[in-house]
């Protein structure tokens, strides 16, 4: 679970432009100034393995990876390594270059574009009364099978979230795997026929050359061995999370976009 | 007191009689030379001077290899980046690397530490396009040898890791930092070095293996004045790049060593360095005795991918048009596998073994005819197959004498390659002189495969699909395998004639290391690290 406290808040204002708030700490302000450090650092440091978007390359992506494990955790990671291939840059880079680079990180996944008209409020009970919480955790509360919405906001805007409530399987959130394998990091629907006739459908979890683990709607995890499927299909224009189109007025969607797009954790 | 020195010498002797545990250790280059025939040993960092990565031991089978299981493990004692240490085996006694600059010796039975040697290093290392690991050790007579992340190379003594000299190869302030294991060849230490991406001027070294004195050094970029210099217009005053940083092969008859080169600087943006760039991206075949260049083959003139050509060349004799043939079979990593007579350097011939645009095909000699469109640019950039990671980069591919077969462990991936601003500047790097970079493809739109092709053509047999591109060497031994892994942490043996799988095992963490196997008490293991852990298999 990912603390809030870790978490970037993302500002809207022109100067400074990011916050990166620091356990224990005030929140470090980065402007477009020092952003654009950051662009030069992670280009010259970082993007030979992960990329010039960060969605890697000789290295994994970490696209997002700021909102998923905390800025205190990445930036232990670039100051002292991991094993598996990250070298420590805790010698080439001070702490300011790498708050730096951690917020031009978060920029290269920053989906915030489009408008909000919708009441947040309102927006809060259409979340409650139509299901969400079911799948979805906010705060601490709700179901596990799809995506935390605590901080969505900070990286989601309104023409994002609108589009995913209506056509949820169009452009799919990351998860948190195949950070080794880099890439393949999508929510991916996936459909399974044992050789004993057993159909499963679910999103994959896990996989390496020779297993799947999928979750099915009930957050149930099942793991199979490729070879004993008779089929296996991947389909990347699905998700396990239903539209919501035609169940909830533009009214209700507009303010269920509102309410999501506020969501920004702790400040 | 005397009774005590009696009891250890009895002891001392009962163990001499004894066929177990003796450590001292010999290796001359005669042993080298002929390492095909104690196949018990791995004596050089791909088995042997033709850098096959082929075993003649076959206790291990098709009709056993299912039953495969763990021997021992060892872990360094704390946790380690980038472990792409591959061992030496010598008469009962492994030598393997912990990154950065660790040498330790392990008993071949257990993976009990005999002993381990780390260097003094600076406290900021500079790395830069490059991790600061090491791939191993030579050996040779009574010492090891490795090059270290500070680009030192130091010989210890094989039986105890005393020093026993340490030398300077290049300014690591600048750049320069070693990676790949030192070849040893007669009285000689051959090591390579690695920071293209430091804009630094690639060499290959050779140092007398009792003293440490420098024999001869080739820059393998000219500068003006030199031959080849022409091939880099106005940037040859400060032609870069062209490290080697992997392991070169060599072929005792021909007297030839044979090492790979890397990119040119900047990588993505090639506007102050027309022409060719000799000799970025090529094979070098250099007369061991002086050093000297005999001939040269450029697999990707004017290179501005990233694509390096650092793999270990594979040196083997095979019969093309019923004539004998001395060939080298080279999965390069932009895409194609070339045969190359080894003798000539003269380009027999060359396919593409995953999916490439770049090029329209080979000339004659080999010269790609490029493709249209398919260099970086500005912006979003040109999608373009391979991806920088290449059909394959550095991890070893293997050729068995048994199948005639070539296996690679193959990338199934594009990218968009963006060109942007990378002046190289004198004096200390501050960062990745790249010139530009690249966005990879996401989602399900890459894989890998194990691909066993013909040696002398390239005609794919067999493949064996991973689920995404795998940095893992490959080794084939014998008993009819191949054994390789995935990114995602499986290691397998593969059936070396079909490609049907018959073993594989989840090890938590993608094997980097070149699989190797030795025999000691009559029993055959198979040795690989992933993550953190180095573990030799057996059977029950």
């Amino acid at each position: 679970m990912i603390s809030a406290a870790g978490m970037i808040g993302l500002a809207k204002m022109s100067s400074p432009v990011l916050a990166l708030p620091q356990q224990d700490t005030k929140a470090v302000q980065l402007n477009a100034e020092e952003l654009g450090k950051g662009k030069q650092t992670f280009e010259m440091t970082c993007s030979t393995c992960h990329g010039l978007d960060g969605g890697g390359a000789m290295g994994p992506n970490i696209q997002g990876i700021p909102f998923r494990l905390g800025v205190d955790a990445v930036a232990n990671v670039i100051k002292n390594g991991m094993s598996g291939g990250m070298p420590a840059f805790g010698g080439q880079l001070n702490a300011q270059q790498i708050q730096q680079v951690i917020g031009y990180l978060l920029t290269l996944t920053r989906r915030d574009e489009g408008k909000i008209t919708g009441d947040a409020a309102a927006g809060k009970q259409v979340y409650e009364s139509s299901g969400c919480a079911n799948c979805h955790t906010i705060a601490g509360e709700g179901g596990d099978i799809g995506p935390e919405l605590t901080t969505v906001g900070q990286s989601r805007g309104p023409n994002y979230l609108r589009n995913t409530i209506l056509y949820p399987g169009t452009d799919l959130p990351q998860s948190h795997i195949f950070l080794e394998s880099g890439g393949q990091l999508q929510f991916l629907f996936v459909h399974v026929v044992t050789k004993d006739g057993r159909t499963m459908e679910g999103t994959r979890v896990a996989e390496d050359s020779f297993h799947i683990v999928l979750e099915d709607a009930q957050g149930k995890f099942h793991s199979f061995r490729k070879d004993q499927l008779r089929e296996l299909k991947k389909e990347p224009g699905k998700s396990t999370m239903p539209s919501m189109k035609g169940k909830l007025s533009d009214a209700q969607v507009n303010d269920l976009v509102a309410y999501l797009a506020s969501l920004k954790g702790a400040q | 007191m005397k009774f005590a020195r009696r009891a250890c010498w009895a002891a001392f002797v009962v163990l001499v009689n004894c066929p177990i545990p003796s450590f001292g250790q010999n290796v001359p280059y005669e042993r080298i030379l002929h390492a095909q025939s104690e196949p018990q040993n791995w004596l050089t960092y791909s088995g042997s001077y033709f850098s096959q990565q082929y075993s003649s031991l076959k206790q291990i089978n098709r009709q056993n290899v299912s039953s495969l299981r763990i021997a021992w493990m060892y872990q360094p004692s704390k946790p380690v980046a980038n472990l792409e240490s591959s061992p030496i085996v010598v008469d009962g006694v492994m030598y393997i690397t912990e990154p950065p600059s660790t040498v330790t010796a392990l008993d071949v039975r257990s993976g009990l530490k005999l002993w381990s040697y780390s260097p003094t290093l600076p406290e900021h290392i500079v790395s830069i396009g490059l991790y600061a690991t090491s791939r191993g050790v030579a050996i040779l007579d009574n010492m090891v040898y490795i090059g270290t992340a500070d680009a030192h190379l130091i010989a210890l003594d094989a039986k105890t890791g005393a020093v026993r000299w340490n030398v300077h190869v290049a300014d690591n302030i600048m750049g320069y930092a070693m990676t790949g294991p030192p070849l040893a060849v007669k009285d000689e230490i051959l090591v390579g070095i690695g920071g293209s991406e430091a804009a630094v001027r690639g060499f290959i070294d050779a140092y007398d293996a009792k003293t440490g004195k420098r024999l001869w050094r080739l820059w393998t970029t000219p500068r003006v004045g030199e031959p080849g210099a022409e091939t880099w217009g106005n940037g040859a005053a400060e032609s870069a790049g062209a490290t080697t940083w992997n392991n070169g092969s060599y072929d005792p008859d021909l007297k030839l060593i044979y090492w790979g080169t890397g990119n040119p600087a900047p990588d993505f943006n090639d506007d102050d360095r027309p022409g060719d760039n000799l000799y970025t991206c090529s094979l070098l075949a250099i007369d061991a005795d002086t050093g000297k260049l005999k001939w040269y083959f450029q697999f990707s003139p004017h290179e501005n991918h990233d694509w390096d050509s650092t793999e270990p060349a594979v040196l083997f004799n095979s019969t093309i048009d019923k004539k004998p043939r001395k060939l080298i079979g080279f999965a390069n990593r932009n895409g194609f596998y070339y045969v190359i007579d080894r003798v000539s350097g003269k380009f027999i011939t060359g396919v593409p073994f995953v999916k490439q645009t770049w090029a329209k095909g080979l000339d004659a000699n080999g010269r790609p005819i490029l493709a249209l469109n398919q260099q970086p640019t500005l912006g979003a950039g040109t999608l373009v197959y391979p991806s920088i990671t290449g059909g394959v980069d550095w991890t070893s591919p293997s050729y068995s004498p048994q199948t005639g077969l070539f296996y690679v462990s193959a990338h199934e991936t594009g990218a968009y390659y963006v060109k942007g601003t990378g002046k190289i500047e004198l004096g200390p790097p501050k960062g990745i002189v790249g010139g530009g970079g690249i966005r990879a493809l996401l989602g399900e739109q890459s894989y890998g495969a194990i691909r066993a092709l013909e040696a002398t053509t390239g005609k794919r047999k067999w493949e064996f699909r991973l689920l995404s591109p795998a940095w893992v060497p490959v080794l084939s031994t014998a008993g009819g395998l191949v054994f390789s892994g995935s990114d995602e942490g499986n290691f397998f043996a593969l059936d070396a004639e079909t490609g049907k799988l018959l073993w594989d095992i989840q090890m938590g963490h993608a094997a980097r290391s070149n699989p190797i196997s030795y025999e000691v008490d009559g029993k055959q293991y198979i040795f690989v690290t992933a993550g953190n852990v180095y573990m030799s298999f057996a059977l029950p």
